[in-house]
């Protein structure tokens, strides 16, 4: 240990030499380790908001009778009920409908009114509590939307299993179900104070017996409908010892019998694995941001090494040894991790409790904790990941550190040169990862295209992540290159893009680095936003498939087997709204026929002419006429008929027979013209508007007109359409793209500050240079242009890379990924990918100010000065 | 023949002949420091130089030499009075003014070669001329590469080339703009005697058969007899003028200025001989 009292000595002295060049780097570790902390603080933050929500699900009840079969039955509840001290229990039940008013729908979920107001999570703020079955409850915001007010009515859909048992298509018994609609008195509004079902979107509130009925029709005949938890409120003098032990035995199947307090822990025990997914899914970002500070601080390490080369190989004249100079290097990297990670931890620490003190003033719809919780873990893994990634990235320059040899010292050239070349077992690792990874791609994609979506995602996957590593490995060997050849591109601008050119190829291993460390990011980057836009499109083609026009219009309301008649008021109540370019009734049911491979055939009949001038594809419906039922291709595919040239329809009127055509399509229902369908259906009226918007209009817009004519109507009616769902999909689409991409931010923009290291770094050791430069001739701004257009080199060559690669794996991830869906169009989105190499630049030529103004300082004078 | 001509030091060393003058400095002081501290590193030099000519500034360590080639090539600014580049002012021009100065009328060779490691002797020599903006003479650039004997070395890098033929490619660099001064600070300073006499004699080919005008500082009296012409300086004054300098002659008048206590070297002259 005598030994090590010197070195460590001479490593805090070094490091004060050094101290702008390591801070600037050990913020790029602080960054990284701050996104450890921050996610493990936002997991203990959402556990907390967790448990709130679950607690107060709970309301004020005192104990809990569990299942953990689920198999508490109406009679256990009425047990529980009758046990001494219980004041009131109730089932934990919850069902859902959709709810429709005006063209609008709402899906909810539904809880009944408790038997106590302790056991009710819910407040009501104005009107009644729901009595009679046909009665509800909404929260205002639901209510809102619907644009309901307390009297009105709404319509509630929900799916009825059949009493009697169907034979399906392939043969096989059980029951099927139905749509039923009922119209629902709104009586009252319930507040949520305490966020119980804010997760979820809020809760409407049904009586009992209406919530009872409910789950009971959607369960098979014969099937009782049983619950996990029944919550009970005591009476004030009761011992809830001794009730506890009465409902265990009075209650026979409860597995256990608690309080509310650990009933609330157990739930979130148990729903903790979607918080840990959250952590793993975060943590992986997190990761890319620590590889990539990773990579800067080797390079920061590199550069000092080979700037100190001489005081090292004077150290090794005077007797240091390699092991004192490796383990220097070393305790470097470690008292540099440790600072950095524990300012870090401080950062990422105030960031979330920043976003804690801030959030209330936005309105999230539930109650966030009011401070952080600092876990051990919070602490100590940002910590250890911050210090093992420093003393990994620093090996390599400290096996370097060692190996200057002494002779170094008397040498006199500038600064000794250290490893040349990187070794062959490095170059056969990279292509070999490379070239196995890209062949892995393409087996995953093929795999995916084959139908073997599950085996093709992971080949993908793992042959994207296996070919990106193998190009970060090898980027050493051909990066240079790609450098080089942008460079001489550059280079004709004039003198200073020459400078730079030349100047990002002196040391190749330092600016492949640098720009690898971008590359890593603007790869991501770039796999996101080309997945997201092929995506975009693919979800386009695949809703203009499936919607063939703009806007339906349907009654929400089923009058027995059929849907019910369109009301002649919605009729009008369309045809007067501008930015439609045609309007078509339409009627859509169920149609039987004499195939028994087929026995009935959901089919929409509308005139041709109509039907051309709503729908988006009108050259489709060219083979639709009399005598003909037109066939989706994929319907047909399904009911394999293909190949088959006619079918006999049957119905109330009579039987027909029409010859079969099908068309390119993903439509679920056949067509037919009226003529055709009044032979067998000879008095059923219309029960469909199919609406097209007209060009030039905005769909959204048209849209939301449309809704707003039928609500004057007061018919219960459905409007649907492409429109909704694509907003709908592109705003998903949108949202996980800007976290994905937010996340990735951080790894780019610690490699930005890898680049105005880089370029510090070279600035300093180009002193003599910049000064001999300014001494014949070269202006301030020409060395500032110089720097400038170095940054943006390397910047610009790590994103253009990264974009091509991101091109790359975006195709290949979203072939695979969207291969269920048919046929993927290859998408560049050009605009981000503009904006992505715009940033990169940008970053550049910013991380070059601060280098530049330390270069200009340098005095012409510095050239002549002999050491 | 002695032609060792000692003049008073506070008096102008006029330049002999009649030849014009490419460089003139009148009461140029430097200082540096203030109040106490205060170091006169130039104290009010005069001095010309002439066109077509080869100048050697000599004297001991921390005489002012140094300084003087910087203030005279605009590397510096003066404490006061005036360096004229012809007839250009060159004191008081601002930073911009004095970097077209030098990139388009005075070259520079440097001790340390300074060579940038990533071109080649061919984009080396042509640099400053590509700073400006514009492409060497084609002509001019053959002429030099024949006079310095680098025709066979311009595809090569420095790291490639011996340091001999590192300052001729500095050479070349600092004569490829035609400038009107070259301005060379102990061009052999990192050199064996070999490649820094062949150093020497391409500096005086320069002047003596392409007409450039060259002013170099040294301490090394061999060198200094290179030139046609030798000012002595010492403790920021000149202290002395030899036409024609020998080695025997340059090292016998820096003995003269090492053998006398400063206070006395101000009073004498012409003594020493």
């Amino acid at each position: 240990m005598a030994t090590s009292f010197p070195a460590a000595r001479l490593t805090l002295a070094q490091m004060r030499r050094s101290a702008g060049r390591l801070a600037s780097a050990g913020v790029a570790i602080a960054i990284g380790t701050a996104f450890v902390a921050a996610t493990l603080l936002a997991g203990n933050v959402i556990t907390s908001t967790t448990y709130g929500q679950v607690a107060a699900a709970l309301a004020d009840a005192d104990l809990a009778v569990l299942d953990d079969n689920l198999s508490l039955t109406e009679a256990d509840l009425d047990a529980a009920r009758g046990v001494e001290g219980v004041a009131a229990a109730d089932a934990q039940e919850t069902s859902y409908t959709e709810l429709n008013h005006g063209g609008k729908s709402v899906y909810q979920q539904i809880i009944a009114v408790a038997s106590d107001e302790r056991l009710m999570p819910l407040e009501l703020s104005d009107g009644a509590w729901p009595a009679a079955k046909d009665e509800v409850a909404l929260p205002p915001d639901v209510a809102d939307r619907l644009g309901v007010e307390i009297g009105d009515v709404v319509t509630s859909s929900r799916w009825v299993i059949d009493d009697e048992p169907t034979t399906f298509d392939d043969g096989s018994e059980g029951y099927d179900g139905h749509d039923v609609a009922e119209k629902l008195t709104l009586t009252g509004l319930v507040d949520d104070p305490y966020a119980a079902y804010a997760g979820t979107g809020g809760a409407a509130v049904m009586s009992q017996a209406a919530l009872a009925q409910r789950v009971t029709d959607g369960l098979e005949p014969g099937t009782e409908r049983t619950v996990g938890a029944i919550l009970v409120a005591l009476d004030p003098a009761a011992d809830p010892a001794a009730v506890d032990e009465a409902l265990a035995a009075a209650v026979p199947a409860a597995t256990d019998v608690t309080t509310s307090e650990a009933y609330a822990e157990k739930q979130v025990a148990q729903m903790s694995g979607g918080d840990t997914i959250f952590l793993v899914f975060v943590m992986a970002f997190a990761a890319v941001a620590l590889v990539v500070a990773g990579l800067v601080i080797a390079n920061t390490f590199q550069v000092l090494v080979a700037q100190r080369a001489r005081t090292l190989a004077l150290l090794r004249c005077v007797g240091a040894t390699t092991g004192q100079l490796y383990r220097s290097v070393l305790l470097e990297a470690a008292v540099l991790g440790t600072l950095a990670s524990l300012t870090g931890i401080v950062i990422g620490a105030a960031l979330v409790q920043g976003g804690l003190m801030i959030a209330p003033t936005f309105d999230l719809g539930m109650p966030l904790p009011e401070a952080i919780n600092l876990t051990t873990p919070v602490f100590v893994a940002p910590l250890a990941v911050g210090i093992v990634v420093t003393l990994a990235a620093a090996l390599a320059p400290a096996l370097a550190a060692a190996r200057v040899a002494p002779l170094a010292a008397l040498r006199p050239s500038d600064a000794p040169n250290l490893r040349k070349g990187a070794g062959r077992l490095r170059a056969v690792l990279a292509t070999l990862m490379t070239l196995g990874g890209l062949a892995l791609l393409g087996v995953g994609v093929a795999l995916a295209l084959e139908g073997e979506l599950e085996i093709g995602l992971m080949a993908t996957v793992g042959g994207g992540s296996m070919s990106l590593i193998g190009v970060i490995v090898g980027s050493v060997f051909w990066l240079p290159k790609v450098t080089a050849g942008i460079g001489r591109l550059v280079g004709t601008a004039g003198p200073s893009a020459r400078l730079a050119a030349a100047n990002t190829l002196r040391n190749p291993r330092r600016t492949a680095a640098t720009s690898t460390a971008l590359l890593i990011g603007v790869t991501l980057v770039g796999t996101m936003t080309t997945g997201a836009a092929t995506a975009r499109v693919a979800m386009d083609d695949e809703l203009n498939a499936m919607y063939p026009v703009d806007v339906q219009i349907s009654t929400a309301i089923s009058d027995g087997e059929q849907e019910a008649a369109m009301a002649p008021a919605v009729t009008d109540a369309i045809s007067g709204v501008a930015g439609l370019r045609g309007t078509a009734e339409v009627t859509s049911l169920y149609v039987e026929t004499s195939d028994s491979r087929w026995p009935e055939i959901q089919t929409t009949v509308a005139s041709p002419d109509d039907l051309r001038a709503v729908v988006n594809n009108p050259e489709r419906f060219d083979r639709l006429q009399q005598g003909t039922l037109v066939v989706p291709e994929q319907l047909a595919k399904h009911h394999e008929l293909e190949g088959l040239d006619e079918i006999e329809l049957t119905g109330p009127g009579g039987k027909t027979t029409l010859d079969i055509a099908t068309i390119d399509m993903q439509y679920g229902s056949a067509f037919m013209v009226p003529q055709d369908f009044q032979a067998i259906y000879p008095d059923l009226r219309a029960n469909m508007i199919w609406a097209g918007v007209a060009d030039g209009e905005d769909a959204a817009d048209t849209f939301a007109a449309v809704q707003d004519a039928v609500s004057t109507t007061d018919e219960a009616v459905e409007v649907a359409g492409a429109v909704v769902d694509r907003n709908s999909f592109q705003q998903l689409i949108d949202v996980i793209l800007g976290i994905v991409v937010g996340l990735l931010a951080v790894a780019v923009v610690i490699a930005l500050i890898g680049v105005a290291n880089t370029l510090s770094l070279s600035v300093i050791e180009r002193n003599r240079e910049s000064a001999m430069l300014r001494a014949i001739g070269l202006s301030k701004g020409q060395l500032r242009a110089t720097l400038a257009i170095e940054g943006m080199l390397i910047a610009g060559v790590g994103a253009v890379l990264g974009v091509v690669l991101g091109l790359l794996y975006g195709w290949a991830g979203s072939a695979t990924a969207l291969a269920g869906i048919g046929q993927v169009t290859l998408v560049v989105p050009w605009a981000e990918i503009a904006l992505i190499l715009g940033v990169a630049l940008l970053a550049g030529l910013v991380a070059s100010v601060v280098p530049a103004r330390a270069a200009v300082r340098t005095h012409p004078v510095a050239a002549l000065a002999a050491e | 023949m002695d032609t060792t001509v000692y003049v008073p030091a506070d008096q102008p060393a006029p330049a002999p002949g009649g030849a014009a003058r490419a460089v003139r400095a009148r009461s140029l002081t430097k200082t540096y420091g203030k109040g106490e501290a205060t170091v006169r590193a130039l104290d009010g030099v005069d001095v010309d130089f002439e066109q077509g000519r080869f100048t050697a500034i000599m004297g001991p360590s921390g005489s002012g030499k140094s300084t003087l080639m910087h203030l005279l090539a605009g590397l510096d600014s003066a404490t006061s009075g005036q360096a004229f580049l012809g007839s250009t002012e060159i004191t008081g021009l601002n930073d911009k003014a004095l970097t077209r100065l030098r990139r388009d009328r005075v070259g520079f060779v440097f001790q340390q070669f300074n060579l940038l490691p990533m071109f080649t002797a061919e984009q080396n020599i042509t640099l400053p001329v590509e700073l400006a903006g514009g492409t060497a003479d084609k002509a001019w650039f053959d002429t030099l590469v024949d006079t310095l004997g680098l025709a066979g070395r311009l595809t090569h890098r420095p790291g490639e080339l011996s340091g001999g033929q590192q300052q001729r490619v500095a050479i070349a660099r600092a004569l490829i703009a035609q400038p009107d001064v070259v301005f060379a600070d102990e061009p052999t300073g990192n050199l064996d005697s070999r490649s820094g006499a062949e150093v020497l004699s391409f500096l005086r080919r320069s002047v003596r058969e392409l007409g450039r005008t060259i002013i170099m500082v040294t301490h090394d009296p061999s060198a200094a007899a290179y030139a046609d012409r030798a000012v002595l300086i010492a403790d920021g004054r000149i202290a002395g003028d030899i036409s024609d300098p020998t080695p025997e002659s340059a090292m016998a008048g820096l003995d003269a200025l090492r053998t006398l206590e400063p206070e006395v070297t101000t009073r004498r002259s012409g003594a020493g001989a």
